[in-house]
């Protein structure tokens, strides 16, 4: 049951909806009542993408086309920074994706996803498999600009080797349904996890970021902070699950989700899991919902600020902290361009 | 030092599941299976109205078209619903009209298991505590309920619910199924269905009931079920403090234990309703026999600045499946939550709580501990959900959860949904074993490990043991010590 199936089937009784337990909160089949055409092709050229201003290699899909390939894949030992480019230019359509990134041992990529919407209202499908060998270490930041009716659904599976390193930082401004997933099986063995994650949401958008961490194996360390900012009649889902299998024991895992309502009609709903069959484990989560510190933006107005200046310092000092985790400094600077960016489109 | 030594006192005292054993007794039952005709047996055999018989008969129309739910993190073998007496009761000579006339197999069943059922006396050996008036439930029946005069005489009614139906029509027919609807989910429609006695308790305006209310539910016969019903009514300004205990014969076979309990807090009333739950847990070893309890409580606080806690100590149950609830309708309503569960042996609980903020200003708070041990698993399942109306809705959750062991689980599944801006919702979980370094310490300083466990166990669900009433608390303390013997080494 996937959006991906229902899509190159034809069959929307695929859909997941609100009965589906994992998602109960992103009903795809009350959204989407007829399988629109597909995508065509588009080789137009496009000004530059988000991470535009970095260095690297490009690779374009637009529409579920890509002239590149649908893999990637990079040597043993060598680093490199690719910018994967996912564009969607047509109202009414639809279009899936199946992208593959390998990392031979010891490689080194740092990932540059954007998903560009540049119409408003189209249904993009993408699945995305990284198989990490031993010693790869993989930093992907993912910017998910898509249009205000859009239905995106962006499923990645990750499959990490010894002493391998998975880093997400995942920034979104949401569309009519989003969902960004991750499953991830942790092999322990000194591998490293992070997952990050940042939703801003306006309108009656709508985003969901799911995640699910296996540890399958010893000593494995998971680390998770999402947080999220809502306003008018939008809507902030997160879910996390971990799992920590028999037998991984010294797992270390944490996770925390922490989100602002702006608004009364504004929603945020999250379901932190932890389901743990070994014993010899610190796991842990965090989750917090609520309205901006009144007694901090007291405490600004009081030095003088206005009142929506304070305010805006809040919320971007409150999201920062995610910014702050991306590992490569110049695309740390980008994101943080694209969050003023997207903070001043609301 | 006391505290040191009451542990280890009780490791001492550590027994097997203390109340197997069985009453051998006269007893009535209804045909085996479930069918309409056992439900009017059982209407008949409860002198019930006719509209209470429509009543169970819609619920039995209802509970053929639902499905059994199949979510809970627990799995156990399909349950034949026709292989199950549901109604079984000591037979009557003329129904006990005081306590002489009991059947002393009664009395010694209730003496052993240490409630008081005669009325000068206090719960097991503690001098100077305040009284209790016990409902006790025997399999399908109320055998007697006492200090009924002492409360009618401030106009609390406590009587079994039977009673309730025949002398107090228009308060059940008020209440009844308002909390928990008929075909809320299938168990509460079965219950809605063949429900036999639980305690009906009304309490007026403005009273704070003079005693702690009790019902003690022992479930003797085999291959029967138990189905009570309680209601629990707190009108304006009322404050009450009720208590619920259980234990069953160890058998090998599976009995199941579906109950319906529904709270109503008016205005400014408070209920404060705990559990010691310590049916039997089926074999440690193979895992056969034991209870499934599958219970629904929920609790309604429709009047303004009302208030309902719930705290529960789960110890025994070959499954639990059960999340007491608030509906927190009323303005400034207040939810409490507060639960230890513990498994051993093959046991499963998936169990936690609902917190539904309808109205402005609510407030919840969720207290978890959970504590796995032998083959065990455990799952804490919440759901804190505020509507847009809640308006300054508050709540702070904490689940945490204790590991012993190689071979248990421990699963925190809490659902979050928030609908407003003016709302603070904080929630953490942990999950982690006993600290080896506290262990070594409690060694080392002359505890085996079966002690130090115990005094460890003791100091993680301490936050929730102090909200239950002091003789409640010491008999959970004992039954902690009890659930967890042979845990560990």
């Amino acid at each position: 049951m996937s959006l991906s199936n229902a899509l190159l089937t034809g069959d929307l009784n695929q859909l997941p909806g609100r009965r589906d337990e994992d998602w109960r909160w992103t009903d795809l089949r009350g959204v989407i009542k007829t399988a629109p055409p597909r995508s065509p092709i588009d080789d137009r050229v496009l000004a530059a993408g988000p991470f535009g201003s970095l260095e690297g290699q490009e690779i374009l899909i637009i529409n579920g086309q890509s002239s590149a390939g649908l893999e990637l894949v990079i040597a043993p030992d060598t680093r490199q920074v690719v910018r994967l480019r996912l564009v969607s230019t047509t109202d009414g359509t639809s279009h899936t994706v199946a992208f593959k990134v390998k990392l031979g041992a010891g490689a080194e990529l740092v990932l540059l996803e954007s998903h560009e919407g540049l119409a408003d209202g189209y249904i993009s499908s993408v699945d995305l498999d990284f198989d990490l060998a031993e010693g790869g270490r993989l930093e992907r930041i993912v910017i998910a600009d898509d249009g205000a009716h859009a239905i995106s659904v962006n499923r990645s599976h990750v499959v990490m080797g010894p002493k391998s390193s998975f880093s997400q930082s995942v920034l979104t401004r949401g569309a009519r349904r989003q969902r960004i997933e991750t499953v991830l099986v942790h092999p322990g063995a000194e591998a490293q996890v992070e997952m990050n994650g940042v939703y801003l949401l306006d309108g009656q958008r709508h985003a969901d970021i799911t995640t699910s961490v296996e540890h399958a194996g010893p000593g494995g360390v998971t680390r998770q902070l999402t947080k999220g900012v809502v306003r008018d009649q939008s809507r902030g889902v997160f879910q996390g699950r971990i799992l920590v299998d028999a037998g991984a024991d010294q797992t270390e895992a944490k996770m925390g989700h922490h989100a602002l309502i702006l608004s009364d009609r504004a929603e945020v709903d999250a379901r932190p899991e932890l389901l743990i069959h070994a014993d010899d484990v610190q796991c842990a989560h965090g989750n917090t919902i609520g309205a901006l510190d009144e007694e901090a933006l007291f405490y600004m107005c009081q030095r003088g600020l206005p009142e929506e200046e304070a305010r805006s310092l809040l919320i971007a000092a409150f999201v920062d902290e995610v910014v702050c985790l991306i590992r490569d400094s110049a695309a740390q600077d980008c994101t943080r361009t694209w969050i003023s960016d997207a903070r001043g489109r609301t | 030092m006391v505290a040191v030594k009451k542990t280890v006192q009780q490791v001492e005292n550590l027994e097997k599941y203390q109340h197997g054993f069985v009453t051998s007794i006269e007893q009535d039952f209804a045909p085996k299976g479930l069918s309409a005709d056992t439900i009017a047996f059982i209407s008949e055999k409860k002198g019930e109205p006719k509209w209470m018989l429509d009543w169970r008969m819609a619920a039995y129309e209802r509970w053929l078209a639902l499905n059994e739910p199949d979510w809970a993190k627990v799995s156990f073998p399909k349950i034949d619903f026709q292989d199950s007496y549901y109604y079984a009761a000591p037979k009557e000579r003329t129904g006990p009209a005081s306590l002489d006339e009991v059947d002393p197999e009664i009395l010694e069943t209730y003496a052993k298991l240490g409630i008081p059922l005669r009325e000068q006396e206090v719960l097991a050996g503690v001098i100077g505590s305040p009284r209790y008036a016990v409902d006790a439930v025997f399999d399908s029946v109320s055998v007697v309920t006492t200090f009924k005069k002492e409360l009618a005489a401030v106009g609390v009614i406590f009587c079994p619910m039977s009673e309730a139906i025949r002398e107090h029509p228009e308060l059940v027919q008020k209440y009844l199924g308002t909390v928990v609807p008929v075909s809320d989910n299938y168990y509460a429609c079965l219950n809605s269905a063949v429900f036999s006695d639980g305690s009906f308790v009304y309490i007026p305006p403005g009273v704070r009931c003079p005693m702690e209310l009790s019902t003690y539910f022992r479930i003797n016969a085999a291959e029967s079920g138990q189905f009570e019903r309680t209601l629990i009514i707190a009108d304006a300004g009322s404050y009450v403090s009720y208590l619920e205990g259980c234990t069953a014969p160890m058998r090998d076979e599976n009995q199941l234990h579906a109950a319906v309990v529904e709270l109503v807090a008016l205005d400014d009333a408070e209920i404060k309703y705990s559990t010691v739950q310590n049916w039997y847990p089926g074999d440690p070893e193979t895992g056969r026999g034991g209870i499934y309890n599958f219970v629904t409580k929920r609790a309604d606080c429709r009047g303004a600045r009302s208030k309902v806690s719930w705290t529960q100590v789960e110890t025994g149950s070959a499954i639990t499946w059960k999340y007491p609830s608030c509906i927190l309708r009323g303005e400034g309503s207040v939810g409490e939550f507060y639960s230890i569960a513990i498994t051993n042996g093959r046991q499963q609980a998936d169990t936690g709580t609902k917190m539904i903020h309808l109205g402005a200003n609510t407030r919840s708070r969720i207290i978890s501990k959970g504590i796995s041990a032998g083959r065990s698993s455990n799952t804490y399942r919440g759901l804190v959900s505020i509507h847009p109306k809640a308006g300054g809705a508050r709540n702070f959750t904490q689940c945490d959860s204790l590991l012993i062991g190689k071979t248990c689980a421990a699963h925190t599944v809490p659902y979050v949904e928030a609908r407003n801006g003016s709302c603070v919702l904080e929630h953490e979980a942990t999950t982690t074993r006993l600290s080896e370094d506290q262990l070594f310490y409690a060694m080392q300083r002359g505890f085996s490990q079966e002690e130090a466990v115990q005094l460890l166990v003791n100091g993680f669900v301490k936050e929730v043991l102090q909200e239950l009433p002091m003789e409640f608390a010491v008999e959970a303390q004992k039954l902690v010590a009890i659930s967890l013997e042979g845990s560990v080494g």
